[in-house]
C-alpha cells in the first residue's frame, strides 16, 4: 500500500535487498550518493536507539533475581525460573482468559463500530453537520481515565447513579453494575467505545476522502442505492486502511489498558478482571517481585508478536498487503 | 554549512554526556562528617525549599550541612530501589515500611544491621523495645523506626441521632449493631424517611490494614494478623472468631445496616455520608473525629458542638476488651552500607540522628520556630494568629519535615493546643481514651519476621481471602466458600508461610 506513495524509498529498498555483485566498495559509493537521506534517517535511528533499544537491557532481569541494591548486573542469573513459576501458577490461566477475552471483545465490538461511525460520517452531506458531529464525538478520547472511571461510577452508582436507575427499571432487576463480575466486560468494553471509537475514525476518514467520486456518480447512473455504494464502492476502496489498521490493533490487543481496568477493579468483581498489566503492576510494583513481573510482561510482548507477524502474513496470504 | 551543525550537536550532545556522569559521581563521605545526605519523602505539592527559616535553623541546631533530597511520596519505593542501584546514596534513607523491596535489599546487605549498635546513643536507645522489635527484620534492626501512637483505633457515631434516639454510647460489639440498627429503621434524622443506614464502609479490603473488618474482626478476639493457638501461630483468618465476627458484619450487611455498595464505596468520600446525615457510623482511627468535627465547625461556626461523638475499641461477644493497635511505627530510617562505608563513619552518622532526636530539634521538626509560628502556653504549641508570611512557610515546611522524625523515645515536641475549648475537651478525651485502650491491646505477634515465601507472593496470597471476605459479606459466596477460600490460601502457598513465621518466631522467642 505504501510502495506508490514513497516510491524513491521503495526503490532503495529494492535495491537494497537485492544487491547485485559488480563491484566493491559499493556500500561507501552507496553511502555517499545517499548521505543526505541517511542524515535524515540519524535522528529516528538515535531515538530508537536510545529509547527503544538501550532500555531493552533491563529485560534480562527477567531471568535473574533481581535485588535493586545489586542492580541489573550483580543480580544472580535463574535461567527460566521465572517463566515456570508464572505458566504453573493457578493465576496463570485466569489472566490468559480474562486478557484474551476483553481483546477479542474489544477487537469484535469496538473495531467494527470504528469503521461503521467513519462510514455514517461519510454519509453525512451536510458539512457542517458533519464537523459538528466528528469534533464532538473527539473529545472523550482527551478525558482521562480517572475521569471516565469516575462518570461511571456516579452514572452507575447503586440506588442513586442515573444510568443504575434507568437500566434496572427497564429490566426490572437489580444489578450493581460496579461490582458484578457478570457486568464487568461490557463495561469495559462501553467505556473503550465511548471514548475512543470517535478518535478511531480519523484515519477512515482520511482513506474515505481519497475514494473516486466518479465511481459513485457512475454507480448513481447505474442505479445503486447508498447500502451498495457502500458495499462495492466505499469498503473495497478502503479495504487495505482496514487490514493495516486491524494488524495494528491486534498487535495493541493484549495492551488491555492498564489504568481504565485497575480503576474499575473491586474485590468482588477481580476473578473477571485481572490482565495481565493488572498483574504485572500488582506483582511488580506492590510487591516488588521485579524479576517475575518482567517475566509475565515479556510473555505479554511475545504474543503480542506473534500476534502481529500471524495476521501479517494471514492478510499476505489472502493477497492483501500486509503492514510488512 | 550542515557538517558544522551537525559537530556544534555532537558537541552538545558529549557536553551533556559529561554533564550526566558528573552529576551521577556523587560527593564522597568527608571524613570529619560536616554534611550529611538524607533521602525522605515529601507529602505536600512542593519539597521545602533548600534555604527555608527550617533548613536554616535544622543546620544551626545540628551544626551540619544538612542536604535533604526530598523524592515525592507517591513514587518514593520505587525511588529508593533505583537510588540503591545508583551511585550517589545518601548516608541516611527514610524507608516507609518492611515492603518487599526494602527486605530483598536489607538481606543483600544494602543497609548496617544496627541491632547492638544503638544503647550507647542515649537519644536513640528506645523506650519502645517491642516497637523495635516490629520494626525490625526477623530480630534485625536496620533501621530507627519513626514512632507512631500505637492505639488509634474509635468509633465515630453522630451524637446527635444518639441523644434523639435515647441510646447511650455503644460498649459492645453487640451495642454497636442496637446503635446500626436505631440509626437504619428509627429515623434518627427525624425526616419521617428511610433514608439513613448505621455504618459506612469504603471501598477497602486488603488484610491487615487495620481495615474495619479487622478491627471488629480483632475485637471478636481472632488476634490481629496472627494469633497463638496451642502454641503456634496461625493467620487471624484461620480462627473460628474471624468468622464469627465476618457473620456478624454480613447480619448488619443483610439487614442493610452497612452501605450497600461497601465493596466500591470511594474511601475519600467516606465523611460525606455522616456529615451529610446518611450515614451514622464510622470504624477508624481516632483522628479522624477531628476532621470530622471539623466540617461540622466549617458548616455551622456557632453550633458545631456534639454532632460527633466516639469511644474506643468495642468489647468483644466474651466480654473482653482486644483493642486493635497499629504496629506503633511508619517505616524507619536505614544507613546504606555503600554510602557509609566504616565503623567509625557509622559512629559519626549515628552521632547525628542521635542530635536529631534531642528535644530542639524534635520541636523543630515537628512544632516549627517558637516565635514565628507558634508560642508555647501550658506545655502546648498554639498556632500563632493571624499568620504571618513566615509562619506560615515554617507550618508548610514542618509537614515535610517530621518525616525525618524518629522519637523513639517518645514524643519530645508539644502537643498541639486546639483552636476552641470544646475541640480541646475532646482531644483530651481522645488522649485519655486511646491510653485507656492501649493497655488492652494486642498486637500482632509475628510483626517482626518476614517469611520468605510471603516476600514472594503474600500480597497474593492474601487477596485470595481478601476478596473472599468482601464476596462472603457482599452475598456472592456461602460461608463455605469463605472457608475454601481460607483452604486455599494453605494450599496456595500459605502452608509454606505458616512454617517460616513458626520457626522465626520459636528461634526469637
Amino acid at each position: 500500500m505504501a510502495a506508490p506513495v514513497i516510491d524513491t524509498l521503495a526503490g532503495e529498498r529494492t535495491r537494497k535487498a537485492a544487491p547485485a555483485p559488480r563491484k566493491g566498495g559499493r556500500f561507501s559509493v552507496h553511502f555517499a550518493h545517499y548521505k543526505w537521506l541517511y542524515l535524515l534517517l540519524l535522528p529516528g535511528v538515535v531515538y530508537f536507539a536510545v529509547f527503544r533499544y538501550a532500555p531493552m537491557y533491563g529485560v534480562s532481569i527477567a531471568f535473574k533475581d533481581y535485588v535493586p541494591f545489586l542492580g541489573v548486573n550483580g543480580s544472580p542469573w535463574v535461567g527460566f525460573r521465572n517463566f515456570e513459576d508464572f505458566f504453573a501458577n493457578p493465576d496463570f490461566l485466569r489472566l490468559l482468559g480474562n486478557t484474551l477475552i476483553l481483546a477479542f471483545l474489544n477487537l469484535g465490538v469496538a473495531f467494527p463500530l470504528t469503521i461503521v461511525l467513519a462510514l455514517l460520517l461519510n454519509e453525512v452531506r451536510l458539512s457542517i453537520l458533519k464537523r459538528t458531529v466528528q469534533t464532538l464525538v473527539y473529545i472523550p478520547h482527551f478525558l482521562s481515565w480517572t475521569i471516565v472511571a469516575s462518570l461511571s461510577f456516579l452514572l452507575f452508582a447503586l440506588d442513586i447513579g442515573p444510568l443504575f436507575q434507568f437500566l434496572n427499571n427497564a429490566m426490572g432487576t437489580h444489578i450493581d453494575f460496579l461490582s458484578d463480575p457478570a457486568w464487568f466486560r461490557p463495561l469495559i468494553v462501553l467505556q473503550d467505545i465511548w471514548k475512543n471509537t470517535g478518535w478511531g475514525t480519523i484515519i477512515f476518514l482520511a482513506a474515505l476522502s481519497t475514494v473516486d467520486q466518479d465511481q459513485y456518480e457512475a454507480a448513481i447512473i447505474d442505479g445503486a442505492g447508498r447500502f451498495r455504494r457502500v458495499w462495492h464502492i466505499t469498503l473495497p476502496a478502503i479495504r487495505s486502511t482496514i487490514i493495516v489498521m486491524l494488524i495494528l490493533a491486534i498487535g495493541q490487543m493484549l495492551n488491555t489498558g492498564f489504568e481504565q481496568i485497575y480503576l474499575m477493579t473491586n474485590a468482588l468483581n477481580r476473578e473477571v478482571a485481572d490482565v495481565f498489566d493488572t498483574y504485572v503492576y500488582f506483582v511488580g510494583i506492590t510487591q516488588g517481585a521485579y524479576s517475575y513481573s518482567t517475566a509475565v510482561g515479556l510473555f505479554k510482548s511475545l504474543v503480542g508478536i506473534v500476534l502481529i507477524f500471524g495476521t501479517n502474513w494471514l492478510a499476505k496470504r489472502f493477497n492483501q498487503s500486509g503492514l510488512f | 554549512m550542515i557538517p558544522r551543525k551537525l559537530s556544534l550537536a555532537a558537541a552538545v550532545v558529549t557536553a551533556t554526556a559529561l554533564s550526566l556522569t558528573a552529576c551521577s559521581g556523587g560527593d564522597a563521605p568527608s571524613a570529619d562528617l560536616t554534611s550529611v545526605s538524607i533521602m525522605a519523602p515529601f507529602l505536600e505539592a512542593q519539597p521545602p525549599a533548600a534555604d527555608g527559616a527550617v533548613q536554616k535553623k535544622l543546620e544551626e541546631l545540628t551544626g551540619k550541612q544538612v542536604k535533604i533530597n526530598w523524592a515525592p511520596n507517591a513514587s518514593y519505593e520505587d525511588k529508593t530501589n533505583i537510588t540503591l542501584a545508583g551511585s550517589d546514596i545518601p548516608q541516611v534513607m527514610v524507608i516507609q515500611g518492611k515492603t518487599p523491596g526494602f527486605v530483598k535489599n536489607a538481606q543483600a546487605g544494602a543497609f548496617w544491621d544496627l541491632t547492638d549498635k544503638l544503647d550507647k546513643y542515649p537519644n536513640l536507645k528506645t523506650t519502645f523495645p517491642d516497637i523495635q522489635k516490629n520494626a525490625s527484620v526477623n530480630g534485625k534492626v536496620y533501621g530507627l523506626f519513626r514512632g507512631r501512637a500505637p492505639m488509634r483505633t474509635a468509633v465515630m457515631f453522630r451524637q446527635d441521632w444518639l441523644d434523639k434516639l435515647g441510646l447511650q454510647p455503644p460498649k459492645t460489639v453487640e451495642d454497636l449493631y442496637k446503635v446500626a440498627k436505631a440509626f437504619t429503621e428509627q429515623d434518627p434524622d427525624g425526616d419521617g424517611q428511610n433514608d439513613t443506614y448505621g455504618i459506612t464502609i469504603p471501598k477497602w479490603g486488603a488484610l491487615g490494614t487495620n481495615s474495619p473488618y479487622d478491627v471488629i474482626e480483632e475485637w471478636y478476639g481472632a488476634g490481629n494478623r496472627w494469633t497463638e493457638r496451642d502454641g503456634k501461630l496461625i493467620p487471624s483468618f484461620e480462627t473460628d472468631e474471624f468468622l464469627e465476627a465476618d457473620r456478624f458484619i454480613k447480619k448488619m450487611v443483610d439487614e442493610k445496616l452497612i452501605n450497600p455498595d461497601f465493596a466500591t464505596f470511594d474511601s475519600t468520600k467516606w465523611n460525606e455520608p455522616f456529615f451529610n446525615g446518611k450515614g451514622g457510623i464510622i470504624v477508624d482511627v481516632d483522628s479522624r473525629v477531628s476532621v470530622l468535627i471539623n466540617l461540622f465547625k466549617q458548616a455551622d461556626p456557632s453550633n458545631f458542638q456534639n454532632k460527633v461523638g466516639f469511644v474506643g475499641n468495642l468489647e468483644g461477644p466474651d466480654g473482653k476488651l482486644h483493642a486493635h493497635p497499629t504496629d506503633g511505627y511508619s517505616g524507619f530510617l536505614a544507613i546504606p552500607k555503600a554510602s557509609v562505608k566504616s565503623d567509625a563513619e557509622l559512629d559519626k552518622v549515628l552521632s547525628f540522628l542521635n542530635t536529631m532526636n534531642d528535644k530542639d530539634v524534635a520541636v523543630l521538626l515537628n512544632n516549627g520556630i517558637e516565635g514565628v509560628n507558634f508560642t508555647v502556653e501550658n506545655g502546648k504549641a498554639a498556632t500563632i494568629k493571624p499568620e504571618t508570611p513566615e509562619g506560615k512557610a515554617v507550618t508548610t515546611d514542618i509537614k515535610s519535615y517530621a518525616q525525618l522524625g524518629m522519637n523513639v523515645a517518645g514524643n519530645e515536641f508539644y502537643p498541639v493546643k486546639q483552636p476552641s475549648d470544646y475541640e480541646q475537651q475532646v482531644f483530651d478525651k481522645r488522649t485519655d481514651v486511646m491510653a485507656q485502650d492501649l493497655k488492652s491491646a494486642v498486637y500482632n505477634p509475628a510483626a517482626p519476621y518476614v517469611s520468605a515465601t510471603y516476600v514472594a507472593k503474600g500480597a497474593q496470597l492474601d487477596n485470595i481471602v481478601a476478596d473472599a471476605r468482601i464476596k462472603y459479606l457482599a452475598g456472592q459466596i456461602d460461608e463455605q466458600g469463605l472457608k475454601d477460600a481460607i483452604k486455599l490460601w494453605d494450599t496456595s502457598g500459605g502452608d509454606k508461610v505458616k512454617d517460616e513465621i513458626n520457626k522465626l518466631w520459636q528461634e526469637n522467642k
